[in-house]
């Protein structure tokens, strides 16, 4: 998959922002939202939320996670396990990198939060590489995945269920050669076609 | 490395490789198949290498007509050096398909160990896959990898190009100005045009 259409399905995050318009409310596919009061914050999508703001319509509200703090104890943790840790959500990096990147004046300390962020997907890459390189060493047939996020695990994809597609074939294929002298017995369930 | 796939291209190359093989029978009138025999006749215990399709197919016969060897990257002085370090092997001279010719030569191993020096390469040479991937020095990360190795670095790079791209578009002032730069200079050029 293409990052930009993960970038798309990230987008339906809800988040809030503070309008500076009063609108009646908004009937989308996605669900309904507002009425739109000024001043008084609100929950929209992700995609609407920087529709607005870049019409200069609204303020970013910062979502809980983008704190300097509660980043920094990510970070620390993600350095010191082995495996990987939660991240706040599914989308963190499509949704700082929208907000970052539309409404930094909105979110306190925009810059560090960005240089942490960044940080910590730095880590998580390069620990995702060394894992699936340790992983093909190890001989594992499966690799966990617990706590990825959808783009982590895109920016694999082609690349490591195919060469396990392709181990498994290489398995199948020089076993099939050494069994089939051995046990012919297994499969005359599946019919005899099998057995030369 | 799709083994029964008949109209795979590279499926073809790969039974095109040549195998070395040791005639058991005398053939009259198959001399041309060995480059060196004057004689019309193909003598019993001849050493030649013949490509795998033709090779199989005599083997297969009752009674075979060939036995087949192994190539000499799957003899055991090159299983030795593939098992201690399989990293340092060049595939794309000694082996341009080694796994996929692999998977065909491993039933003519009596020993079968070829099965496990494939698995135990793909699984240390898969680290060179990787590296080649993010590697800016393409032409030399990628020179000692096989074909299919190359096919699957291939993929692998376009979707770390589509990434970084991602990760660089929007808050990158780098796009922007190369965009007023290109823009200024189509302008430059319309003018000199005109």
């Amino acid at each position: 998959m293409d990052p930009f259409e993960i970038e798309f399905i990230g987008e339906n995050r809800i988040v809030s922002i503070i309008p500076n318009f009063s609108h009646d409310k908004i009937f989308l596919i996605c669900g309904e939202f507002g009425p739109f009061r000024a001043g008084l914050p609100m929950n929209v999508p992700l995609w609407l939320a920087v529709m607005l703001k870049q019409k200069q319509k609204c303020r970013m509200v910062p979502p809980d996670w983008m704190d300097i703090e509660a980043l920094e104890t990510i970070k620390e943790e993600e350095k010191i396990s082995r495996f990987f840790t939660k991240m706040p959500h599914e989308h963190y990096m499509i949704e700082a990198k929208l907000i970052l990147g539309v409404a930094a004046e909105d979110i306190p300390r925009a810059a560090e939060i960005k240089t942490i962020i960044k940080d910590i997907w730095d880590i998580r890459m390069s620990k995702l590489r060394t894992s699936m390189d340790a992983l093909m060493k190890s001989g594992g047939s499966y690799g966990r995945l617990d706590h990825l996020t959808m783009m982590e695990i895109n920016s694999v994809k082609p690349l490591l269920p195919q060469a396990m597609d392709e181990l498994h074939r290489i398995k199948m294929m020089t076993r099939q050669t050494s069994s089939s002298t051995l046990n012919s017995s297994t499969f005359s369930q599946s019919g005899s076609s099998q057995n030369k | 490395m799709s083994s029964s796939n008949y109209l795979s291209i590279s499926d073809i190359l790969v039974t095109n490789e040549k195998v070395p093989c040791k005639f058991l029978l005398d053939l009259p009138k198959m001399g041309f198949l060995d480059p060196s025999a004057a004689e019309n006749d193909l003598k019993a215990g001849t050493n030649i290498e013949i490509p795998l399709w033709l090779a199989e197919s005599l083997y297969t016969r009752r009674p075979p007509l060939v036995s087949v060897d192994l190539p000499k990257i799957y003899k055991e002085t090159y299983r030795e050096i593939l098992n201690a370090d399989a990293c340092t092997v060049d595939m794309h001279k000694l082996g341009q398909h080694f796994y996929e010719l692999g998977c065909y030569i491993a039933k003519h191993d009596i020993k079968s160990e070829v099965s496990a020096t494939l698995l135990n390469t793909y699984r240390q040479r898969f680290k060179m896959i990787l590296s080649a991937t993010v590697s800016t020095d393409s032409i030399n990360s990628v020179q000692p990898l096989s074909a299919s190795e190359r096919e699957r670095t291939k993929s692998a790079v376009v979707t770390e190009r589509a990434l970084s791209s991602w990760l660089k578009i929007g808050d990158c002032p780098l796009t922007t100005a190369s965009m007023i730069a290109n823009h200024r200079k189509r302008k430059r050029a319309e003018m000199e045009l005109s």
